[in-house]
């Protein structure tokens, strides 16, 4: 499904602050997967996303999606497979728009945009359809600015814009970290089940060992740069945290930087 | 007198509406301060009146000055995009190259339309139109281009444009090549105000290479004007406070004329307009924090 192999990114290259975010990383996800991802500050989690959506270019390595080379598509050309949910609330949505004005441009991912009207009654009926699963009361809001929703109710329309038109890969970067525990909880929640009914193929990066670990089918750490432990199936299953940093400690001979962690 | 100078006011207002229009376009729809629009505004009443004075229909002259505009508007777009320049060096760039350009469209410094056909000549031999001739169709332009600009921008294509000044990151993630939106807005945005200088020179029968200097400043304050004092709370509105905005920044102008100012002084009186407009914001939010009111860190 997605492929990235041997990918090589560094910043900075050649300055004092060259830094090698991703140190010939490989991974490889089958369809269906829903893998979490962890590590500490730094580890190039982020970094893995961003090369996979395109927002630069590696340095060498290939990535494919269903044996579709995208190693270098710009961004925008990776639309129509990929889709993303970021940690900050106010990243995924336009704010002086309304919230019928940013679904239909997430509805039309990835496809040509045209010189006709974008919104009609029957592109209404489909939004308030899907706001109502949200169960947050935007059905009734559909030209309410985005400006003024909360940070919740804001990542809740990100994640629904990112799942409108079903893509073939979902990448979630920390996209519960920003909110409240509740709200957290509820997105997490809305998340699970789109992913379920529409099988998606999912990447999330969670500092919250305890989701990393009960959510999905498969988990891998990160540390400089490389995925240093992939658990899944049985393992998985008998998996605690207390025997998850074990193990970090372990494959990266170092503490696990815990300081933005949940543990339980 | 005072209905004569008040017509005037009106007719320039709308002219310079459909300037703002396009300064409107990049400065608030793709978040892009573009300075090419000195030049640009120029560039479209030189175009226009070098035509005209060739021979060539004034009513062709007036649209080929559109099309001069929108070439200097992707010119920016393409070094701002391609090139990695920055808006502001990018807008600078074209702004001076355009000076030459212009001086080379006309051939000499100015150009004086006296006795020739314009749009405007054209217009007042309809019926009726001998005495408001100008103001309809200065009104009727702005109208259709404020139109046809709200429902741009509501197509697919619009909401991609908006949405690149919005949030770049997103929009793109969802598929648009924002450079080519940037590029088409500031086209759009150039054409618009080229257009704008062919109406007014042709209505003042002249074009002088010098008559755009301070154009982006202008259309910044009546921007501003138009947004403090209609609003801005839908697209629709935001356009007509931008009509609404160039109309009154006129009326300003002329009053302050008429109080005795020079005509010379009016660069500073507008940039300081648009001085008070952006410092007031912060200004609000020192007084705030002085009297213990919510900063912006704490409203987080
Ligand atoms: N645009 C950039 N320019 C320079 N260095 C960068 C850039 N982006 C990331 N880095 C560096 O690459 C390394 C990996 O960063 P990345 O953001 O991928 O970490 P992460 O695993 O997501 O960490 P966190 O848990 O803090 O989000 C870090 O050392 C970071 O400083
Ligand atoms: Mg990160």
């Amino acid at each position: 499904m997605l492929n990235v192999h041997e990918v090589l990114k560094t910043f900075n290259r050649g300055t004092v602050n060259e830094k090698i975010a991703l140190n010939k990383v490989s991974l490889e996800l089958l369809p269906n997967d829903f893998v979490t991802v962890i590590g500490s500050n730094g580890a190039g989690k982020s970094t893995l996303l961003n090369a996979i959506a395109g927002n630069f270019m590696v340095d060498s390595g290939e990535i494919s999606i269903e044996g579709i080379p995208i190693t270098r598509l710009p961004a925008h050309k990776r639309a129509d497979l990929i889709s993303r949910v970021f940690q900050d609330p106010l990243s995924g949505t336009a704010a002086s728009m309304t919230i019928e004005e940013n679904l239909i441009m997430a509805f039309r991912r990835g496809k040509g945009r045209r010189l006709r009207r974008a919104i009609g009654p029957k592109e209404r009926d489909l939004f308030r359809i899907e706001l109502e699963k949200l169960g947050l009361g935007l059905e009734n809001r559909l030209t309410n600015k985005v400006s003024l929703l909360s940070g919740g109710q804001r990542q809740a329309l990100t994640l629904l814009m990112a799942t409108l038109q079903k893509p073939k890969l979902l990448l979630l970067d920390e996209h519960t970290a920003a909110l409240d525990p509740k709200t957290a909880e509820k997105v997490l929640e809305l998340t699970c089940g789109v992913t379920e009914q529409q099988q998606l193929t999912t990447l999330m990066i969670t500092h919250n060992l305890d989701h990393a670990l009960t959510f999905g089918n498969r988990t891998i750490m990160m540390h400089e740069g490389r995925v240093i432990l992939d658990i899944k199936g049985i393992e998985r299953n008998n998996m605690t945290i207390s025997r998850l940093l074990e193990m970090f400690e372990k494959a990266s001979g170092s503490h696990m930087n815990t300081d933005r962690m949940i543990l339980a | 007198m005072f209905t004569q100078i008040a017509l005037g006011t009106m007719e320039q207002g709308l002219m310079y509406a459909i300037m703002v229009l396009g300064v409107y376009l990049t400065f608030r729809i793709l978040d892009y301060a573009d300075l090419s629009v000195d030049g640009s505004f120029t560039l479209g009443a030189a175009t226009a009146t070098s035509l005209i004075v060739g021979g060539t229909d004034p009513w062709i002259a007036t649209g080929m000055a559109f099309i001069a505009g929108t070439l200097a508007g992707l010119f920016t777009g393409i070094l701002h995009t391609k090139f990695k320049i920055t808006p502001l060096l990018s807008g600078i760039l074209t702004m001076t190259a355009l000076y030459s350009i212009n001086l080379r469209v006309m051939g000499r410094a100015n150009i004086s339309l006296l006795g020739s056909r314009t749009i405007f000549s054209d217009f007042a031999k309809l019926p009726f139109m001998e005495e408001y001739g100008v103001l309809v169709l200065s009104l009727g332009s702005v109208l259709l281009i404020g139109a046809v600009i709200y429902f741009f921008l509501q197509t697919e294509l619009g909401l991609a444009l908006r949405a690149t000044g919005d949030n770049e990151l997103m929009i793109r993630s969802l598929g648009v090549n924002t450079d080519l939106m940037k590029i088409l807005g500031l086209g759009l945005s150039n054409g618009l105000v080229a257009f704008a200088g062919s109406y007014v020179a042709q209505k003042l029968e002249f074009a002088d290479a010098s008559m755009g200097i301070g154009m982006i400043i202008a259309g910044l304050a009546s921007v501003i004007i138009g947004e403090v004092l209609v609003g801005t709370s839908s697209i629709g509105r935001a356009i007509l406070a931008v009509i609404c905005g160039a109309v009154l920044y006129r009326a300003i102008i002329a009053v302050v004329l008429q109080l005795g100012l020079e005509a010379t002084d009016l660069k500073l009186i507008t940039s300081f307009i648009v001085i008070i407009a952006l410092v007031s914001p912060t200004l609000r939010k020192k007084i705030a924090s002085w009297s213990g009111g919510i900063s912006g860190k704490e409203a987080q």
